[in-house]
């Protein structure tokens, strides 16, 4: 079969621009090095020697959600995504870190004491905090009536693990089927718990008794995309031990998911921890993927009466292959209609720090999405990726679309109040 | 250096910021195409979204020598768009609009950097179709495909670009914009001026709007592969089918070589040791596929095929087909260079070419992979070398020299659906009298007297 080696090896890239054809950030610019062929070249002529490692260079490796949907037609069965950050490591390894990546990654995120009280910190601000001073609550999601702007995610006061105690059992008259541990992700855990508590509490109604385990740390995907390998590695190696003694690892977050099932390609292969990273991935599950699978969806849970439709997160659909459990989940809540939007797959236009570097594409693709949105007709959209919620929240106040948005958990509340 | 600072703000006044680029890595992107033997850099890329814009830039060029490459995906396959003496890019693939589709004249009006496959994917909800087929056509443009009168498999069946080009608009060097052509199947107006166009590799004029004829999608569709211990065997088999009045919608053919890469990368379950394999799609109204997918599995049969096997579904043509998708990738990951040459003979020369291709290959100690679309006599065979090795890639280029001598003794010719382009340049006088080629040069005189459009390419 196909070698990392052969899937990153640029030469292997023929040009025959298939690549073109799916790329979201090609479908906006049209912009060659804005797509995997034309960055496998650039790729290329900097290692050859044609070109200089610039910042010039660091650009264009940015413009790059690393949705992977090129990897599903590359005829050549290239990884241009995997390509796009081992140079993003070199670039790292190279020409080092901005001040800002080198105080996140290594300084905030790799530090999970440090990350909480820091976002504790910042969860007093009013205006910025769920809990924030009452006329200043919404500065945070200000930023959606400026163009341009990027809205902030609303820093919490009171962090998941000070909402759930560290294990939650099935409700009485539940029978037990099994016991899960719950890996939050830093979104669930410092910026919207409430859908923490959601995720568990469902896989609490569901029979499972729910474990929060300590010792979890940031599941690395931003710093392993960014090129910090080192960082990413360490992380990785962190929650694989702080997991190390559960069947069952079950995220909401498809960023965590995806990252968490592909522990092991982080590693050398030869590198001792490869084969238990690899053994860890098996474990792993989206949520709307572990219930289904068990079982554990219809007539259990049920909502208000409305219309909803679903949005694909990448990391979900193009890296996990997860598509169908969401909708059926869906569909076996009492009184949800559920609508299937045109293009439900296409991107959000986040893309993590993508989003960040690149703010006029990424309004572009957010605004298709947002067209999607509004046809469909739904009232409220459900997906299962804290950073798609934020990012189509965004949208839909950018847009002022009467949508509500909201993880696939919220809907299964049951206790007939829809909260944004 | 031929573009001064005050032309890169007139050409910034013209387009506005957002679609100038200027920077290393950014001009880098377009000093290639889907070749991988020639690099030339550009000196500015303009991303113009409509013909005024253009006529602007033309205009402005022309009057201070700027030479100027349009380019659509850039996905060609003989150095046409490269840009070997600087200056501007003209990047079309901005101008992406489907103007028009007529259900009842059977039309479709585009602008030149609307993609192939997204006109067909719209053409497929009027049930309608396209045909000609670059392989390329997930990402190639029509504009593109005009200036290079593309064509693929479909060739045999179907025809290729220049068999459906009704109309163009186009922006003459000096600015000047001109429709040409119309939007009738029937039209002796003059010289046919659209057709001068075509193929023309974007040395006459910059084609900003193309109208092209449809026909209704075909009701069904059949993919057969057949095993073949022989090339030979093959090729007499392709003659038997298409001498039977039997017109495959393609007929594909891949070589050992290739079947053994595909089976080490991803398994097919092909024979590794099959000398060829034919892929054939039937196409039209079912029950006409139904039976002539019975006579071309009997007649590979009766010629001696090995095995022949009918796809059970789309999922297994599709496979069948990603095979032949393969080859190339296959080809080139197994050299830092590869030269696709594009010869083309009359369709029962194939196995006779093939043979020669294979006997020039071993003279030359060269390796040489061959796919071609087999129905209409159309050979690809790619050389594998490395363009930083001189002496190899010498070599290579005396074996390609000699496969294009090969297919012109065999009545074919250089070039059937690539072009000229940098790559076949200084084969050109072979190929052609050179009467004819004083022509051409008379020709481009009339269109582009200042010779910015897309200099350097086609002759020496």
């Amino acid at each position: 079969m196909i070698s990392r080696q052969m899937k990153i090896d640029t030469d292997r890239c023929m040009k025959c621009g298939f690549c073109m054809s799916v790329c979201p950030v090609y479908d906006i610019d049209h912009i060659e090095n804005h797509v995997a062929r034309g960055r496998n070249m650039l790729v290329r002529m900097v290692r050859e020697g044609d070109l200089p490692l610039e910042e010039d260079y660091r650009r264009c490796l940015s413009a790059c959600l690393l949705c992977k949907r090129c990897e599903a037609v590359c005829p050549a069965n290239l990884s241009p995504a995997e390509i796009t950050l081992d140079a993003r490591n070199d670039v790292i390894e190279k020409m080092g870190m901005s001040w800002f990546q080198n105080f996140l990654y290594k300084g905030i995120l790799s530090r999970r004491s440090l990350t909480a009280r820091f976002v504790g910190l910042a969860g007093l601000i009013p205006g910025l905090s769920v809990k924030g001073g009452r006329p200043l609550r919404h500065l945070a999601d200000m930023a959606s009536f400026i163009p341009g702007a990027l809205s902030l995610p609303r820093f919490s006061s009171r962090p998941l693990r000070k909402r759930v105690s560290g294990i939650t059992r099935p409700p009485d008259g539940v029978e037990e089927k099994g016991k899960v541990a719950v890996f939050p992700g830093c979104m669930y855990e410092y910026f919207l718990p409430d859908i923490g508590e959601d995720i568990i509490t469902s896989l609490a109604k569901a029979g499972f008794t729910t474990v929060l385990p300590d010792g979890l740390n940031c599941c690395g995907l931003s710093i392993h995309n960014a090129g910090d390998y080192r960082t990413a590695g360490l992380l990785a190696a962190r929650n694989i031990e702080a997991l190390s003694s559960y069947d069952h690892v079950i995220t909401g977050c498809a960023t965590c998911g995806s990252s968490l099932k592909d522990y092991h390609k982080w590693f050398k292969e030869d590198d001792p921890i490869f084969s238990r990273a690899f053994e860890f991935s098996k474990k792993v599950s989206d949520f709307s993927e572990f219930l289904v699978k068990n079982g554990a969806m219809p007539g259990a849970f049920d909502s208000v009466p409305m219309a909803v439709t679903y949005h694909d997160p990448c990391h979900l659909r193009v890296h996990q292959g997860v598509y169908e459990a969401p909708r059926d989940l869906l569909r076996a809540i009492d009184g949800i209609k559920y609508i299937e939007m045109e293009n439900a797959d296409s991107c959000c236009g986040l893309g993590g720090s993508f989003g960040m570097a690149n703010r006029e594409i990424s309004l572009a693709i957010q605004a298709k999405k947002m067209e999607s949105i509004k046809k469909s007709g739904a009232q409220a959209v459900a997906t299962s990726c804290p950073g798609c919620m934020l990012y189509l929240a965004d949208g839909v106040r950018r847009n002022r679309l009467p949508v509500k948005v909201m993880h696939i958990s919220r809907l299964m509340r049951g206790d007939g109040k829809i909260r944004k | 250096m031929t573009i001064t600072k005050a032309i890169i703000k007139d050409l910034h006044k013209i387009l506005g910021d957002k679609v100038v680029l200027t920077s290393r890595s950014d001009l880098s992107s377009y000093s290639y195409d889907a070749t991988s033997n020639w690099q030339g850099m550009p000196e500015i890329v303009l991303f113009p979204t409509d013909v005024s814009r253009i006529s602007r830039i033309m205009a402005l060029a022309n009057e201070n020598n700027i030479p100027v490459t349009v380019r659509g995906a850039g996905t060609n396959l003989s150095g046409g768009s490269i840009p070997v003496f600087g200056g501007i890019v003209l990047c079309t693939t901005r101008m992406n609009r489907i103007i028009e589709i007529d259900e009842v004249n059977l039309t479709a009006t585009v602008e030149a950097g609307v993609v192939l496959n997204d006109l067909n994917k719209e053409l497929a909800r009027h049930n309608l179709f396209f045909p000609p087929d670059p392989q390329s056509f997930l990402a190639a443009t029509i504009g593109g495909c005009v200036s290079e009168n593309s064509g693929g498999p479909y060739g045999l069946k179907y025809g290729v670009f220049k068999n459906y080009l009704l109309g163009i608009k186009v922006v003459l060097a000096d600015g000047t914009v001109i429709p040409l052509g119309g939007r009738t199947i029937k039209n002796v107006t003059g010289y046919d001026l659209p057709l001068l166009i075509c193929g023309s590799e974007g040395t006459l004029a910059v084609v900003t709007q193309a109208t092209v004829r449809l026909i209704p999608m075909p009701e069904a569709r059949q993919t057969v592969m057949a095993v073949f211990n022989d090339v030979i065997t093959a090729g007499a088999a392709v003659s038997m089918i298409i001498s039977r009045g039997i017109r495959p919608a393609k007929t594909e053919l891949i070589d050992n070589w290739i079947i053994r890469r595909i089976e080490e990368s991803a398994p097919l379950g092909l024979p590794v040791e099959a000398e060829a394999i034919l892929l054939f799609e039937l196409d039209g109204p079912a029950e006409t596929v139904r039976m002539e997918t019975e006579k071309v599995v009997h007649l590979c049969r009766e010629t001696g095929a090995s095995d022949v096997r009918e796809a059970r579904d789309n999922k297994e043509a599709d496979n069948f087909w990603t095979a032949r998708r393969l080859g190339f990738s296959a080809i080139y990951g197994n050299a830092p260079t590869a030269m696709a040459e594009d010869v083309t003979v009359p369709m029962d020369k194939m196995p006779e070419l093939m043979k020669r291709v294979k006997a020039i290959g071993r003279k030359n100690d060269i390796m040489i992979v061959t796919m071609g679309h087999a129905g209409d006599g159309n050979l690809h065979p790619c050389i594998l070398t490395d363009k930083k090795n001189p002496e190899h890639y010498a070599r290579a280029q005396k074996t390609a020299q000699e496969i294009f001598d090969a297919a012109l003794e065999l009545n074919g010719v250089i070039s059937g659906e690539h072009g000229i382009g940098l790559e076949k340049r200084k084969y050109l006088k072979k190929a052609m009298p050179s009467e004819a080629i004083e022509l051409l040069k008379g020709i481009k005189k009339v269109f582009d007297p200042k010779g910015i459009l897309n200099p350097g390419k086609i002759w020496e």
